[in-house]
């Protein structure tokens, strides 16, 4: 069921409607009427309920009918399968404190003092929020290490004066990417120079 | 580049103004993975909105997972994760049926339902990266079982079908006459169908999740009418009628309807006062009623049909009817004699 305009041209002779409305003697008089629409106007047709005989026909055509036939077919393993995203409980560090928790990435979490190492855990019960509404209830003792995205892949050590304010703070430690908890991976080694070994010339 | 990675956001975000069936909260995050280096982001969104992500991609790209976490339990739900690289295509895949139910796509048993998929970004150059010129478009079924509703359903054990190459990019719709999920009785199969986008692996990323979107089925109703049966001859008042409807649809109105003369489909009569069901959830639904009291609805004596009528967005159907003779005339046999 859908509205639609029925359009009347009155003579308007309603000398209070004219002043109400402002329209001219012959105005157009909209009256919106709940009638079915073009397609909703035919009755819907009743039917016994689909029977499976009457189904099992139907899957053998469109078997046949299959769009996905027309196309060209692919191999190996169902990639939906590989490289599915983790568990996400699995793959974070759970900050809980007061009835609240929050889930950061694994290796986010950079320093845990003795004193809040109770904290680093889910705790039962405890709601789950944002990362942003829990560090905002809890910044006395959290801490945010800002970091580029180059430190966080490992390629590039923290400045020195970000790892003695590290060492010094009594605080929980959390890397951070624009506000955003994020794993800080270890500086990558740097392969020591290969050195060809003395070849000895032949005699 | 840039851009496109706001356009993913804002696809994720909206997928988070998911429902749930019941009243627990949900904080939903989006985490950010890179490749290879498989560095972890958790990107600070609003509840709905589009934003650009600030974490520049790596070569290899990086994987947006959406997640959903209940409190109580501990529990995570990934609600759609979409892979994007530099040189990677993109592709959506968008799934409609006769219902408009615009939560979760959804069709009945016996209903076609449309699969619309475009792709955009593939090269076709010789030089250009194999995951650059085409990728993988899988469809997967997966049966809830018997009377199962899918919630918590492991997607992992779902069945792949299809699995095709695409290499050109545009747009097109696939029309499916029928699903195909497993089950023995096919009027009774309830489960979901998942139509979705895969990446082609390199020596950067595996085979990753372009799009994703599945459409539920769920079973054609039955129904059955007893405590008359047909033929029955009914006199004075109407008995007490049991309606026993199974599988209704989750959007569905059922009800009882007579009219006289015999079962003639399609034939609209008066609905019996009392057996009118709504249905408006998730999920099909399964009821017994229980009707009596409706001499009212029946005008005058002679034969009569009672159907029970589901309708749903796919039209009217019938799920059961019963015929029966009613015969209210009273017949007096007397005699006057007079004596004098």
């Amino acid at each position: 069921m859908t509205f639609r305009i029925l359009c009347f041209l009155l003579p308007l002779e309603l000398p209070d409607l004219m002043k109400i409305s402002l329209l001219p003697k012959w105005g157009v008089l909209a009256i919106f009427v709940a009638t079915p629409s073009v397609g909703a106007a035919e009755k819907p047709v009743m039917r016994d309920a689909a029977t499976h005989e009457q189904l099992v026909q139907s899957l053998r055509q469109a078997d046949q009918a299959n769009p996905m036939k027309q196309m060209k077919p692919a191999t190996g393993e169902d990639p939906s399968l590989v490289n599915r995203p983790q568990d996400l409980i699995s793959q974070s560090d759970i900050i809980a404190f007061q009835g609240i928790q929050t889930l950061v990435p694994k290796r986010a979490v950079l320093q845990i003092p003795k004193k809040y190492s109770d904290r680093v855990a889910a705790q039962p019960g405890a709601k789950v929020v944002s990362w942003a509404d829990f560090y905002a209830a809890n910044r006395s003792w959290i801490t945010t290490v800002e970091v580029s995205r180059t430190q966080a892949e490992g390629n590039l050590a923290l400045p020195e004066e970000t790892q003695k304010m590290m060492t010094k703070s009594g605080n929980l430690l959390v890397a951070t990417y624009m506000g955003g908890p994020i794993s800080l991976l270890p500086i990558k080694e740097t392969k020591p120079a290969e050195t060809k070994p003395a070849t000895t010339p032949k005699p | 580049m840039k851009s496109f990675i706001t356009l993913l956001i804002a696809v994720l975000a909206s997928t988070s103004a998911w429902t749930w069936a019941d009243t627990v909260t949900y904080t939903n995050l989006i985490r950010q993975v890179q490749f290879p280096t498989g560095v972890a982001w958790d990107v600070p969104v609003a509840a709905a909105g589009t934003q650009l992500s600030q974490l520049a991609i790596d070569p290899g790209g990086a994987r947006f997972e959406l997640w959903a976490v209940k409190s109580t339990p501990l529990t995570n739900y990934l609600l759609n994760s979409v892979y994007v690289g530099t040189y990677i295509p993109v592709a959506t895949v968008a799934i409609t049926s006769e219902d408009p139910y615009s939560i979760i796509p959804r069709t009945r048993a016996d209903r076609p339902f449309y699969v619309d998929i475009s792709v955009g970004g593939l090269l076709s150059g010789a030089t250009d990266p194999v995951p650059s010129k085409s990728l993988k478009f899988l469809r997967h079924v997966q049966s809830y079982g018997v009377g199962g509703t899918g919630i918590n359903v492991d997607r992992t054990q779902a069945t792949l079908l299809t699995q095709t190459s695409l290499a050109t990019n545009g747009s097109q719709r696939l029309t499916f006459l029928v699903n195909s999920v497993p089950g023995a009785d096919r009027s009774k199969v309830s489960g979901e169908e998942r139509f979705s986008m895969f990446s082609l692996a390199d020596y950067q990323a595996p085979e990753s999740q372009l799009a994703s979107q599945f459409i539920q089925i769920w079973p054609v109703a039955d129904g059955s009418i007893s405590g008359i049966t047909t033929g029955q001859l009914i006199r004075y008042t109407a008995p007490q009628v049991t309606l026993t409807v199974n599988n209704l649809y989750p959007n569905s109105t059922t009800y009882a309807q007579v009219y006289k003369g015999s079962p003639n489909l399609g034939e609209e009569g008066t609905i019996v006062p009392g057996s009118s069901l709504v249905i408006n959830d998730s999920v099909p639904a399964s009821r017994v009623l229980v009707v009596k009291g409706y001499e009212s609805a029946l005008a005058e004596d002679g034969d009569w049909t009672m159907e029970l009528v589901t309708k749903t967005p796919f039209g009217l159907d019938r799920l059961a009817y019963v015929t029966f003779k009613l015969d209210r005339t009273m017949k007096m046999n007397a005699s006057f004699t007079t004596t004098e």
